[in-house]
């Protein structure tokens, strides 16, 4: 059990690590990266969404087409 | 995952007939259950919405918008700042700020964002809110002096042009020049506006509420199904524990600007309990993904609306409804033919993901060609992967090689996977480059219907009477077919019909700001949340791994990748350049 209990801890610390200080790590120090992650929190864009409805920037986007080609 | 329950004939010409559907099915069968909760959840949102909303109320309010804006469009050559002002009050009127909207909404929340701590996805105090709002406030204030400032430059500019009766060409270009500046300071303020509404928030009663809902009508499914209720709902606790947690890992700022969001956390978690620890056995009988995962696709039919397809004109239904369903094919066949893909259902569930739209077209597709659990994740990790390399290198090639603006967005609209990177990528090459990748991205999400059912109708009538080797009758095939896809088709071709029947402005207050967003929509959020939980929670590392051997699904992926690139842009360059620049100008 106490092995078990070890894979767990070493498996989710890897994936704790790679996602919470790596790609921090990573933004921080690729200058288009940085950017980008403050680009994307300043203007509320969330990139895991997957669908037209979950993002906001659809309908404005939409809405926009409507008012320029119509 | 084929039914087998036909009667298999020795001579192989002999047309079977043996299925074995009955009335009972109805109340007994998965696929017919998800269509019931679906359309349950379905029937509860429109007549809350509709039966009981402001409909009347948003009637009036729209009919006067629209009064001003014909008044308006009659009056000037272009659209003046008391149209724009019309529109914006018109998109003010959501359905979801009603009393059941608010009420729908509060009791299926999810762990919110978080940078930092990660008990902000759950509690947020007062004063914290408090604090969040002053911060963000000296923003606000800067930007609505701007917005005020600019408003009365647009004010002034459009007086002239009406002074010259908007005759004068050079005033009317002005005044169009800075109302488009007033526009885009508005939206500036109203972004800076939006951070500082914090309000206090403890999710953990809401949760405890929603864990108990859905364990009662998953359960009452499962007990309709003739399995133990009590089963289910003890192992559901753990599902849904997963869940949340998945929700608040995926919530965290990076995480999410790199597409890691609560879907992939949930089964990238599943895993590494039950390849650890192992998932206790209690927990399996709640792992039920297909009955999660169909009744999230029921709910997603309400999202399909066929209307969007115009959205852009032609060019965008070439781009998005040419250009895909092209690449689907191509690379299910190079992978059937060249790559000798050992799985069919691998093969069409990374062809579809990587072709129309990702996550969504591959829990569609996987559906409905009865993937198996394995093969939806790793397809999904694909995806995953590729997005969020072709969400930062793409707009940084297209700057680099001087790409236009608008044919970059139809670019990488139609070939990265995710809306929300798609949304990402656009708005980091330009605004213009946003609005239509996000666009052409929509019209291709649309594409997931018709791409469910020619998938579910391919593998019923020739992948599975190929296997089988018998041609099969009617019965037969309808006994085989996925009847989840009928329902999901049929929210759709009903949402679509509400949608162009009750004008635009009607649509987007009622259908899609009320019984959509503030109802199918938060639940097919957890619904495919729960399934991925449980699809980790259910996955052998050793299964995964046969499925990768060889490397033969991430060369397709590629390779179907690269040739969506080359077609996309192609056909972005002769659609928006050549063959319609006018509307390409008008952008």
């Amino acid at each position: 059990m106490l092995q078990k209990i070890r894979k767990l801890v070493v498996s989710l610390g890897a994936c704790l690590l790679f996602v919470y200080v790596f790609l921090p790590y990573l933004t921080k120090s690729v200058d288009i990266l940085d950017r980008m992650a403050d680009y994307l929190d300043n203007n509320g864009i969330d990139p895991t969404r997957y669908y037209y409805t979950d993002v906001v920037q659809v309908k404005e986007s939409e809405n926009y087409l409507n008012t320029v080609l119509h | 995952m084929a039914p087998t329950d036909s009667s298999i004939a020795a001579d192989s010409s002999v047309v079977i007939d043996h299925g074995r559907s009955s009335w009972s099915d109805l109340w007994k069968k998965e696929d017919y259950l998800a269509i019931w909760l679906g359309f349950l959840i379905i029937a509860i949102s429109l007549t809350a919405y509709f039966g009981f909303g402001p409909r009347e109320e948003f009637a009036k309010k729209i009919a006067a918008a629209e009064q001003i804006q014909s008044a308006e469009a009659a009056k000037a050559p272009f659209k003046t700042i008391a149209w724009y002002k019309a529109e914006n009050d018109k998109k003010k009127l959501k359905g979801s700020n009603s009393a059941f909207g608010k009420f729908i909404t509060h009791w299926t929340k999810h762990p919110g964002s978080w940078k930092t701590n990660p008990a902000d996805a759950f509690i947020r105090t007062d004063a914290q809110a408090k604090a969040m709002n002053q911060k963000a406030m000296p923003v606000y204030e800067e930007a609505k002096g701007k917005a005020a400032a600019v408003l009365a430059a647009a004010q002034q500019a459009e007086s002239a042009a009406a002074a010259a009766a908007f005759k004068d060409s050079a005033l009317n270009d002005a005044a169009v020049a800075t109302i488009k500046d007033w526009q885009s300071a508005e939206k500036k303020a109203g972004a800076a506006k939006g951070k500082t509404t914090n309000k206090a928030y403890n999710y953990i009663p809401t949760l405890v509420g929603l864990c108990v809902f859905l364990v009662v009508i998953f359960g009452a499914g499962m007990a309709l199904m003739k399995k133990s209720f009590t089963e289910f709902a003890k192992g559901f606790v753990i599902v849904f524990l997963v869940a949340t947690l998945a929700y608040m890992l995926g919530g965290q700022a990076i995480s999410k600007q790199y597409g890691f969001g609560a879907e992939a956390w949930g089964v990238l978690l599943g895993m590494v309990i039950a390849n650890s620890i192992g998932t206790p056995r209690w927990v399996l009988p709640a792992c039920q993904v297909e009955f999660f995962i169909k009744t999230g696709l029921v709910l997603l039919g309400a999202e399909v609306l066929f209307s969007k397809i115009l959205a852009i004109g032609i060019p965008g239904i070439f781009v998005a409804w040419v250009v895909t369903p092209i690449v689907l094919v191509c690379t299910f066949i190079f992978g059937q033919t060249v790559l000798k893909m050992p799985s069919k259902t691998l093969n069409v569930v990374i062809s579809a993901d990587m072709s129309v739209c990702g996550t969504s077209a591959a829990i569609a597709a996987a559906a409905a060609c009865r993937a198996k659990k394995e093969e939806l994740t790793l397809s999904i990790g694909l995806s995953l992967v590729f997005t969020a390399i072709m969400m930062i290198a793409m707009p940084a090639f297209i700057k680099a090689v001087g790409m236009p603006e608008i044919l970059g967005g139809a670019w990488m609209g139609g070939t990265i996977d995710a809306t929300g990177a798609v949304a990402a990528a656009g708005a980091f090459l330009g605004e213009k480059a946003m609005y239509v990748a996000a666009t052409i991205k929509m019209i291709q999400n649309v594409m997931i219907g018709v791409t469910a059912f020619c998938i579910a109708l391919y593998w019923t009538m020739r992948v599975e009477r190929q296997a089988g080797g018998q041609d099969v009758g009617a019965g037969e095939i309808w006994h085989r077919f996925p009847k989840f896809v009928l329902g999901f088709l049929a929210a759709s071709i009903l949402f679509s019909v509400l949608d162009s029947t009750m004008g635009k402005g009607m649509s987007d207050a009622l259908l899609n700001g009320g019984a959509v967003k503030g109802g199918t929509k938060l639940l097919r959020d957890w619904f495919f949340v729960l399934s991925f939980a449980a699809i980790g929670l259910s996955t052998n590392f050793r299964e995964l791994a046969k499925y990768f051997k060889g490397g033969k699904p991430l060369i397709l992926y590629v390779c179907g990748q690269s040739f969506n690139l080359v077609l996309t842009l192609t056909m972005a360059y002769i659609m928006f350049y050549l063959v319609f620049p006018e509307i390409t100008a008008k952008i």
